[in-house]
């Protein structure tokens, strides 16, 4: 067996503070938290926490209320992947071309995914307002519009709208990883397909789809994963209305941890969460990385 | 049989706190001051009147404070670590969780404390009692109030406010008619803290109730129940549409400012909103927002709801030798300092709070500060007929979470108003039973 030499000691001696630093403030909470979603903790109660064992995943698996949020985060999921990388891909496109002020263009495009999220909500909640929002007053100036129109009050339209306001923060980073992307594509297979007589459309199906591949990768996998665990404009702009329209998984956490202040129940649909994350995360890797 | 283990999660905390806490132990007991906290609001009038209090009394006093989003869950965690907290505010709606935990003790033994009572509001008291103890002394307390623009009335030419929930739907017909606003009626209906006052109140101005005495739902009871308010909202915007549909994504500050921008004939505001309403650097409304008795419906009366918040004492805070300096200072901001009540007085002229003593609506200076927005008479008046909330108890954010989304569900139509109240009755029943 080899020894272990002094500078590898050093190293580790060095590196035990650091290690020590991130098990407390990682590791710790996280094992603590699962090991609470086994009790009956509630905070209201705080002498009386019995061991549940897995009755609080049970509790929540087997309630209608929580399924229903399960279908609401899956469909403003999707809605907001899919928007996320056709808008993205179209911004990247345009960034990849040289024309004047292009580069004044790419600094603006920033401005979103640098705005703080809450300011990002409560802009959207004034954009979004039924009674003096800028929205209603913009479509009806255009006179697109009679008269107000109620946004996140309508049910129907209230995920859309959230996931619009997700999207229009999202954009910039997924449209940066793809620029980054189709900058990595050699200029010589344009050059070889403009050579054969390829016309531009065809080249972006035969070369820049294709080459974008990992980059699509990337930007699915991490927006959906952004998507699944959103929360601040759930709580910004509807607080989970009207009427339950916008109850997904990340809200339904938020209230039944503090305000309902059942810790273990809370704690439970959190791990429910998170696993449902990795699977999802592990089928998108395994399927697109077999198109690579 | 084998007991299953119970998580010792307090003493651990307890245990924890304790261990970082041992450097400052010798420092802290050589003060030791009243520890005081408070949510992040008058910070400036509470260190004023702390510094009052350390001088008369020379009682040193640990005064912090935290925001109100996360004060519930901050204090929560704070009892649970062993924090050494003497006097704290509580809001009416924690009373029961923090009484039933035993991080409030009952202030019933200290006369001069509870000789307030007497001169104060009759829903106040009621608010800081659980299980027939009395936990605090009023803090500051508002009512929900109905507010109408007077300028609105009178181009559609309405020569009175109504006096009746029918009486609101002809005159916002008539608004309406007249093309003045689309929607004359701005109620905030969104899922926050203020839909159960908004609504409360006007369950109580029907003259129905959410639960009867012996703390059985009766909001389903066509008769004595909440059938009749949740009917005439639903009514408001799918019938009469004087009410928009969006005031299920409204909130109570969207409320305020569109009733600022005179987009809004009829509002239900907490009263302290008429000072904002009626002034002109905040408000284009300003000096046209009235103030009338909550309008009746046919059963009903002219109630509303009131809330209040309040200083609780800890066991902490009344055990053994604390308990001298901890009433005192309960008594130098719930009651009066100096022979005055001076906090109660500087949160009013400073911030527009309410307060539960009656006796302050004769004042000069309050009336002279009240009058300048309002009508000082019809403010005391309504704050006599408001009401506790009678649904604060142990499960009370449980059961307001369902019965806000059934509630939001019957005023767009999803559901039936009946269904609506089936649920909100199910739930509270369902949580009662389970403690």
């Amino acid at each position: 067996m080899r020894a272990v030499t002094h500078d590898e000691r050093a190293a580790a001696g060095l590196l035990a503070g650091l290690v020590a630093v991130l098990m407390a403030v990682t590791a710790f909470p996280i094992l603590y938290s699962l090991w609470i979603s086994l009790f009956a903790v509630n905070l209201r109660r705080p002498n009386r926490m019995p061991f549940v064992g897995l009755d609080n995943y049970i509790a929540v698996l087997s309630s209608p209320a929580f399924w229903g949020s399960v279908g609401r985060t899956a469909l403003f999921s999707a809605l907001a992947v899919a928007a996320i990388l056709v808008i993205a891909t179209l911004v990247a496109l345009l960034l990849d071309q040289e024309f004047p002020g292009r580069r004044i263009l790419s600094a603006c495009l920033l401005i979103p995914w640098a705005i703080p999220s809450v300011v990002n909500g409560l802009m959207w909640k004034w954009i979004y307002d039924s009674n003096y929002g800028a929205l209603n007053g913009l479509l009806l100036q255009l006179g697109f519009i009679g008269s107000a129109t109620i946004w996140l009050g309508d049910s129907n339209r209230t995920l859309p709208l959230i996931a619009n306001a997700f999207i229009w923060k999202e954009v910039p980073l997924a449209a940066i990883l793809l620029l980054v992307t189709l900058k990595s594509i050699p200029a010589d297979l344009y050059g070889a397909a403009a050579v054969d007589g390829a016309p531009a459309w065809r080249r972006f199906f035969a070369i820049t789809l294709p080459a974008l591949r990992p980059g699509f990768l990337l930007v699915t996998l991490y927006e959906a994963m952004m998507a699944v665990r959103h929360f601040d404009l759930f709580f910004l702009l509807t607080e989970g209305g009207p009427g339950g329209a916008s109850d997904v998984v990340a809200w339904r956490i938020y209230v039944e941890t503090f305000r309902n202040l059942s810790f273990g129940t809370g704690a439970a649909m959190s791990y429910i969460l998170a696993i449902a994350t990795l699977l999802m995360s592990y089928a998108l890797i395994r399927g697109m990385a077999r198109t690579l | 049989m084998r007991s299953r283990p119970t998580l010792c999660r307090r003493a651990a905390l307890s245990a924890g706190a304790a261990a970082l806490s041992l450097p400052f132990v010798r420092g802290a007991r050589a003060a030791d001051p009243i520890g005081y906290a408070t949510w992040s609001a008058a910070v400036a009038q509470v260190k004023a009147h702390v510094a009052g209090f350390e001088k008369q009394t020379g009682l040193p006093v640990a005064y912090s404070n935290s925001p109100f989003a996360q004060y519930r869950e901050t204090m929560i965690a704070k009892f649970t670590g062993g924090a050494p907290l003497d006097m704290l505010w509580v809001s009416d709606a924690w009373l029961p969780e923090f009484a039933m935990a035993g991080w409030l003790a009952p202030i019933d033994a200290y006369k001069q404390l509870t000789a307030y009572d007497a001169v104060t509001s009759d829903f106040c008291v009621q608010s800081t009692v659980f299980e027939g103890k009395q936990y605090g002394l009023t803090y500051y307390t508002d009512y929900m109030s109905f507010l109408y623009n007077a300028d609105i009335l009178a181009k559609a030419g309405i020569p009175a406010p109504p006096a009746t929930w029918d009486e609101v739907v002809s005159q916002a017909l008539t608004i309406k008619s007249k093309g003045l606003l689309d929607y004359p009626v701005v109620f905030g209906m969104t899922q926050e803290s203020w839909m159960i006052e908004f609504i409360s109140a006007m369950v109580y101005s029907t003259g129905g109730r959410f639960i009867d005495d012996a703390g059985n739902a009766t909001m389903q009871d066509p008769k004595t129940g909440a059938v009749a308010a949740l009917t005439w909202l639903a009514d408001a915007v799918q019938t009469h549409k004087v009410l928009s549909p969006g005031c299920v994504a409204t909130g109570e500050l969207e409320v305020l400012k569109t009733a600022s921008a005179g987009r809004a004939a009829f509002v239900l505001l907490p009263k302290y909103r008429l000072k904002v309403l009626n002034d002109p650097a905040q408000s284009q409304a300003a000096g046209h927002f009235k103030q009338s008795l909550m309008p009746a419906g046919n059963r009903g009366s002219h109630s509303t709801v009131g809330w209040m918040r309040f200083f609780g004492a800890t066991p902490r805070g009344l055990s053994g030798g604390r308990a001298e300096g901890l009433v005192m200072l309960m008594e130098w901001f719930g009651g009066k300092a100096d022979g005055e009540y001076v906090f109660q007085k500087t949160i009013l002229k400073d911030l527009g709070l309410g307060f539960g003593i009656t006796e302050l609506y004769k004042d000069p200076e309050v009336r002279a500060d009240l009058g300048a927005y309002g009508d000082v008479d019809l403010m005391a008046r309504q704050q006599a007929l408001a009401r506790k909330k009678d649904t604060i108890s142990p499960w009370f954010g449980e059961w307001n979470d369902a019965h806000g989304t059934a509630w939001q569900q019957a005023i767009v139509g999803k559901i039936s108003v009946e269904a609506a109240l089936r649920t909100s009755a199910e739930t509270w029943t369902a949580l009662k039973k389970a403690g």
